[in-house]
């Protein structure tokens, strides 16, 4: 499974095409939608952080202020850091309880901190919100990673980037593309979590980002290295020789 | 209201009201061995099926992260892949072998599995009290004790694998108090290939085999003090046997699995909790310290440093106690878990699961046996307060866990040495011959 994963989403890279196909109106070779700086102005991206400490959630919602192809799908790019991490596992198991859809671009390590971490990418598939009309939404959890020892009272804040936005419309294949009038890239990624063959999306540029998020997670102080080595020593070797007197003295010592 | 006996009989104290007497009569038929496992497998199953029902209704789910660890690996396996492809499966590829039927069958196979193992386990404990003397009503007490306690009858029906090693141990121990030395050993083997921690059991064993094969104590014994004699004891027929079949099977499994799946399986299952370095908090006293020294070059010198009061009580505990197995090998297992430098709190289980062995033989009074219990879980209360704090509000609790850590230390030194000064030494009767 782990290696379905790999197979296809290294195979995720970028391709700059610039300014590549304008078809302004309807008709022609493209498939009748045309993304403009007026629509995406009504495009917005927005992610939360919830929950405290180590494990949060990143809840994703993107609201389309204009109207849109019925068919668009939508591909988050989420660059993670090596300060947190997303478990594969979990989200196996969310997928299946909530329908979770996200794909990650390399095996990641669960327990190791973040100075022995590299950081990756996931693919973050938002579904239509129900109750909510033009918006799609998604939650996903992460986790923070134990980071190295550091200065006292000192925190380490461990940013989340905004993620990039990428479009697609299935009846937009095969040489009839979703076309936009503005500088932009096409990107190949898998095309949903359930068919993970390479498509060409989107990505559309210039969205207002909101402030950055970042998890402000505690770390160890080191300033205390040589009080708690020696603490942890004396009542270790105290617990030690308490224990090897009471053993000595009930001691039922037969070898023959 | 009950209360054991300086023998370990059971009273009622005489309250002659009507409910008192209905009480004891209900109590009483509990405390039949058959009353008591059939009660104690239903109350899994419910748990059980409890289980399916929050899991499919609830967003905390029932279901140990382990158990779906478990599945995945057996899926592997049915794949006919390694279970190591499944990141964090850490265990003998025999496992995920055995849970085949996840997969095959139904998702509940191993959780039935487990719970069968725990309520065997209850059996165990209940044989081996019989044969350390106590009546059968006593006998039923005491392994109520670890049929109805909550604990692990909430761990194996949550799908947590420890009741298959409680079983081997409790199996093992039992086999040796019988003298059925070959199944003994066995399934001696067999724990040790399951989980590392039952190794700490090989010197009170070997100990054990060599006191009995000289009859110590008896009358007509002669001591030889040189040593050939000394050599001559250790390696009597019942311990070479006992060594041959237990390393023969544990170095086959190792073998044929080392074929199938190379040096993941060697590093996954053994070299991994060997050299393990989790700096994460866990309630190893270790833990801050270990992480604090993460990069320093003498943090390896100082993580070898770690094993050395492990090392000497194990050996100490070993030598001073292999003639009551059952005490010696709860000991080795509080000290291997007490003074580990990971432990996490399904480690209990692996000592608690030999504790009615050795309460019966307490002269504690029941006030300060349920104060010491208190103190146990008062400990760990502490413990969690602070780990809460820092793993789900994100405050900074690092010395307060590392202090917590280290009070439960004291803690668990101090039940060591209640339960070593107030434990009256038994002579088992009828001791069988080898079969």
């Amino acid at each position: 499974m782990m290696g379905m994963i790999l197979q296809t989403c290294v195979l995720l890279f970028w391709v700059d095409l610039g300014l590549s196909v304008t078809h302004p109106g309807k008709g022609g070779d493209g498939c009748g939608f045309i993304i403009t700086s007026q629509w995406v102005d009504l495009v917005k991206v927005v992610v939360n952080l919830t929950k405290s400490g180590f494990h949060r959630d990143l809840v994703y919602i993107v609201q389309f202020g204009a109207p849109f192809p019925e068919d668009l799908q939508v591909l988050l790019l989420q660059n993670i850091t090596r300060g947190v991490y997303m478990d594969f596992y979990q989200l196996q198991s969310l997928r299946k309880d909530t329908g979770l859809h996200v794909l990650l671009d390399s095996e990641v390590d669960l327990e190791a901190p973040a100075y022995e971490s590299p950081g990756f990418t996931a693919l973050v598939y938002p579904r239509p919100n129900p109750t909510n009309l033009g918006h799609l939404t998604t939650t996903v959890p992460i986790h923070g990673r134990y980071h190295r020892p550091s200065d006292p009272g000192t925190r380490e804040k461990v940013a989340i980037k905004h993620p990039k936005l990428l479009l697609k419309s299935d009846t937009c294949e095969h040489g009839k593309p979703l076309l936009s009038s503005l500088p932009h890239k096409i990107v190949y990624a898998p095309c949903s979590v359930d068919n993970v063959s390479i498509c060409s999306w989107i990505e559309v540029e210039n969205l207002q980002v909101p402030q950055s998020m970042a998890l402000d997670l505690p770390v160890g102080d080191k300033s205390l290295i040589f009080t708690v080595c020696g603490g942890t020593l004396f009542i270790t070797i105290l617990c030690n020789l308490i224990l090897t007197a009471t053993i000595w003295k009930h001691a039922i010592f037969e070898f023959s | 209201m009950w209360f054991a006996g300086n023998k370990g009989s059971l009273y009622f104290r005489k309250g002659s009201s009507t409910m008192g007497l209905l009480v004891h009569k209900a109590l009483s038929q509990l405390m039949r061995t058959h009353v008591l496992l059939s009660f104690a497998l239903v109350m899994r199953l419910l748990l059980v099926g409890f289980g399916i029902y929050q899991d499919r209704t609830m967003t905390v789910k029932y279901t140990d992260i382990d158990y779906h660890v478990f599945t995945d690996a057996s899926r592997y396996v049915t794949q006919g892949e390694s279970p190591y492809n499944r990141s964090t499966y850490r265990y003998t590829p025999l496992l995920a072998w055995i849970l085949t039927p996840n997969i095959y069958l139904t998702f509940v196979f191993g959780k039935l599995l487990f719970v069968a193992c725990d309520v065997l386990t209850g059996l165990l404990i209940q044989r081996l009290l019989l044969l350390r003397g106590l009546s059968a009503e006593s006998s039923c007490l005491y392994s109520a004790l670890w049929l109805l306690n909550p604990l692990p009858a909430g761990v194996s029906s949550r799908g947590n694998a420890e009741s298959l090693l409680a079983a081997l141990v409790l199996g093992t121990l039992l086999c040796l108090e019988r003298r059925w030395l070959f199944s003994g050993a066995v399934l001696y083997g067999l724990a040790v290939h399951m989980k590392i921690y039952p190794v700490t059991y090989a010197l009170p064993i070997a100990l054990y085999l060599q006191t009995r094969e000289q009859g110590a104590g008896t009358p007509g014994g002669k001591r030889s003090w040189t040593l050939w004699g000394f050599v001559r004891r250790v390696l009597n027929r019942d311990l070479l046997m006992f060594a041959f079949i237990s390393g023969g099977l544990f170095c086959g499994l190792t073998l044929v699995f080392y074929h199938i799946y190379g040096w993941d399986f060697l590093h996954e299952t053994y070299l991994y909790h060997l050299t393990r370095r989790d700096i994460r908090h866990n309630f190893s006293p270790y833990f801050y310290m270990l992480y604090l020294t993460a990069e320093r070059e003498w943090s390896l010198v100082l993580g070898l440093a770690s094993f050395l009061p492990q090392v000497s009580l194990l050996l100490l505990s070993s030598l001073a106690f292999h003639t009551d197995l059952s005490l010696c090998c709860f000991l080795n297992t509080a000290i291997f878990v007490t003074f580990n430098k990971v432990c996490t709190s399904q480690y209990f289980l692996w000592y608690l699961c030999l504790l009615p062995l050795v309460i019966p033989h307490l002269t504690l009074s029941l006030k300060k046996g349920v104060g010491v219990l208190a103190l146990w879980f008062a400990a760990q209360a502490l413990w969690l307060a602070p780990a809460y704090y820092l793993e789900f509000e994100g405050q900074d609790t690092f010395v307060l866990i590392w202090l917590a850590g280290l009070l439960f230390l004291i803690i668990n030194t101090y039940i060591m040495v209640t339960i070593i000064s107030h434990y009256r030494r038994i002579a088992i009767p009828n001791r069988p011959k080898t079969d």
